[in-house]
């Protein structure tokens, strides 16, 4: 975990008291510095004038649906929003996923998943985007000269593979969806080709995971897309 | 329909020629008869003309040939020739016998043809009502006895015909049964409710309600009336062959009558049977949830009242952990079963890596599997296979979560996928105590639990398993292994990928 100079701070915004409750002490805990709304008009409030760092957004919100307040979120504010919602179909996911949100994690929740989560969306922020060297762990991708090294050696990629992994290395920890996938790196007419998406993620596991079977980089997020962690 | 009937015409206008053709062939033979003494001859031969044609034609152009050899034979043959003029009286008494006997022998012969032919239409009659019969008695629903009814009654009477059927509360749908695009109009509807209520023919071609463009005909039952056929274009029947087509929708009736019952039957069942789920909830319920509040009341009312050292205060926040994952699992249960009992499962189905499937469930029963040996077998070339990989990582979690629950820590568990005839196969072999024979038969049945079985469970694991196994028309089955445990084998029908043409996309720059 990085050394924060300052507390970030996370806006929860959610009606539930007892959510907020167990987020304030739980996110108090590892060091972040918690504000709470418990409506969608007030967070969007908040979010314009107190400019936190992340905001975790539950969609079951008593004056707007969530996903409005994400679109209305998402026209101005560009860092780090993760859904924390009791809604655990596909759809609702994608939708949300679709509309801006960086991660997905339904209720119940693990403490420790919400933390890890956040973390990997905070990192992937304060990451420099001009960077063009990308290193997690035993992997490295040179964006630029297209060169992936894996424990210092290189490992060879189709075009189509490199595509694929730095699309996903350079959106660290966020979940991207099988449709945007298939868009940013084949383009809209393969849309619904999930088959190809699947074969290629299949392929670039054996080459840069230390266990196919269990990956570590390439994780499947069920039904909905896929997250690169390290 | 003109086609038919200018065709009609036209054979016959074409007997009437024949017999025609036939008495001037015979006559110009038997010509040169006529100068002799032997012209009873001749009559014997027109006779035989006209008696050979009444086993061939039908009673008018039998008439005309009688007709018609008689007067030929007066006259070119009975002296004097070439005219009508008869001048003995026992050629005129021959003349006239000749005539009768021509008749007659018309008449007679073409009636025995007649019934004949009637006694054949009867047996191919019969012999098409009992292949409806034997066809309707195959049916097992209300919609394959229409379908093959309809199909029936367009092979027999070339007539399109569509089923109204009642409610079950004596109220007629407004569209067909299996045609949901076949709609009554208003008009339409208040004749075929008339026609229903009055247990009587009504609309076109009728003499009941003649105003609407269709024809209804109620279908009799013996204890309730299934509904009304409706044929449209308007149809009639008359003679013979109405008997036939009452006789023949009496069948259909029957049969529908049969499946209607049946059907009220099963519904009657399922409220029944969904009674005694909603009992067998609330029990469960009641039961299974309050153990885990229980603990998780308990243990978080001593943290927050008990001063105790920290590896105390660990302990209770694990059985609240515990806990609450044990409720979190019995809600999902309950929340997929509502799912299915609901029937408004919904299978999305997609291109899935059994790979990634299996990975997720492992990972999601970690800790469950701690302290078991999990041998996974994925062939090599395991294809891409299309399911739902929500409901297939349901199905997985809950057999793997059933061995991890009866087997004995340190066992062995191996999950075998495969593919093999246009199929995923998933099997799962525990090393537990198994099933006995009742067990077995008894396991997929909801709120089923096995004897001696740990707390913490609802029983209905296995049948959302099942559900969601046949949500994609697959099959799910138990057996013992041996020694001992049980092997759970999932067998789904899919589509699958070819890596051939997928690897062309490589190319892509």
């Amino acid at each position: 975990m990085t050394i924060m100079n300052e507390k970030e701070t996370v806006l929860v915004i959610d009606d539930e008291l007892q959510i907020r409750r167990l987020l304030e002490i739980t996110l108090s805990a590892s060091g972040y510095k918690v504000l709470q709304s418990s409506t969608g008009k007030e967070g969007l409030v908040e979010a314009a004038t107190l400019h936190p760092s992340l905001v975790i957004l539950d969609l079951g919100l008593p004056d707007a649906d969530g996903i409005e307040i994400l679109k209305k979120l998402r026209e101005w504010y560009s860092k780090p929003v993760i859904v924390l919602s009791v809604r655990d179909s596909e759809k609702d996911i994608v939708s949300a996923l679709d509309n801006g949100a960086n991660d997905y994690l339904t209720k119940p929740f693990r403490s420790g998943e919400l933390l890890a989560r956040i973390r990997a969306a905070l990192r992937s922020v304060n990451e420099n985007p001009d960077n063009n060297f990308l290193v997690f762990d035993t992997l490295s991708i040179d964006l630029q000269n297209h060169v992936v090294r894996k424990n210092n050696e290189i490992v060879k990629l189709t075009s189509t593979e490199f595509l694929l992994l730095s699309l996903l290395a350079r959106n660290e920890g966020r979940v991207l969806t099988h449709q945007y996938i298939l868009k940013e790196v084949w383009g809209y007419g393969y849309i619904e080709q999930t088959q190809y998406l699947r074969v290629f993620i299949a392929q670039l596991r054996k080459k840069i995971e230390d266990n196919p079977a269990r990956p570590t980089f390439l994780n499947t997020v069920s039904g909905i897309g896929y997250r690169f962690g390290s | 329909m003109k086609l038919v009937i200018s065709k009609f015409r036209k054979s016959v206008v074409f007997s009437y020629f024949v017999s025609v053709m036939v008495v001037a062939l015979v006559t110009l033979l038997c010509y040169p008869l006529s100068n002799t003494q032997q012209y009873y001859l001749v009559s014997f031969i027109l006779l035989f003309a006209v008696f050979i044609m009444a086993a061939f034609m039908t009673i008018g152009p039998v008439f005309l040939a009688a007709a018609l050899s008689s007067l030929a034979w007066n006259y070119f043959f009975i002296p004097p020739h070439n005219t009508f003029h008869i001048e003995k009286t026992d050629d005129i008494l021959m003349f006239v016998l000749f005539f009768s006997i021509a008749m007659l022998n018309g008449i007679l012969t073409t009636r025995i043809r007649r019934q004949e032919q009637l006694a054949v239409e009867r047996e191919e009659r019969t012999a098409l009502l009992f292949q409806l019969t034997q066809q309707l008695s195959k049916a097992g629903s209300i919609d394959e006895v229409l379908k093959i009814s309809i199909e029936e009654i367009r092979r027999n009477f070339s007539a399109n015909v569509f089923f109204i059927l009642q409610d079950g509360n004596n109220i007629l749908y407004s569209s067909g049964r299996l045609q949901k695009d076949k709609m009554l109009n208003s008009d339409e509807y208040e004749v075929a409710e008339w026609s229903f209520r009055n247990k009587q023919e009504a609309g076109a071609l009728t003499g009941n309600l003649n105003h609407v463009d269709c024809t209804f005909f109620p279908l009799p039952g013996t204890k309730l009336i299934p509904g009304i056929l409706a044929v449209k274009p308007p149809f009639q029947v008359a003679g013979e062959k109405r008997t036939f087509w009452l006789t023949f929708i009496t069948q259909v009736s029957n049969a529908l009558e049969r499946e209607f019952l049946a059907e009220m039957a099963g519904k009657a069942r399922l409220l029944d049977e969904s009674g005694r789920l909603y009992k067998t909830l609330f029990n469960s319920i009641s039961h299974e949830f309050r153990i885990p509040v229980a603990t998780i009341m308990g243990a978080s009312d001593s943290l927050l009242n008990s001063q105790h050292p920290v590896n105390v205060q660990n302990v209770l926040s694990n059985e609240i952990f515990t806990a609450s994952v044990r409720l979190n699992r019995l809600i999902g249960n309950l929340l997929n079963m509502s799912r299915l009992e609901s029937g408004k499962l919904s299978v999305s189905l997609d291109w899935c890596d059994i790979n990634d499937l299996v990975n997720k469930v492992l990972d999601d029963l970690k800790d469950e599997l701690e302290f078991f040996t999990v041998r996974v077998s994925i062939p090599e070339n395991m294809p891409l296979v299309k399911i739902d990989f929500g409901l297939m990582e349901q199905v997985l979690y809950n057999l793997l979560f059933n061995s991890t629950q009866y087997a004995k820590p340190g066992t062995n568990i191996d999950l075998l996928c495969d593919f093999e005839n246009h199929g995923l196969q998933i099997s799962l072999k525990d090393e537990g105590p198994g099933f006995s024979e009742e067990e077995l038969k008894k396991l997929f049945t909801k709120f089923y639990r096995v004897k001696g079985s740990k707390t913490g469970g609802l029983g209905l694991g296995l049948s959302i398993v099942k559900g969601f196994v046949e949500a994609h028309s697959g099959t799910v089955t138990v057996e013992n292994n041996h020694p001992s445990g049980a092997i759970f084998t999932i067998r789904i029908p899919t589509e699958v990928t070819d890596f051939k043409n997928l690897m062309i996309l490589d190319d892509h720059e």
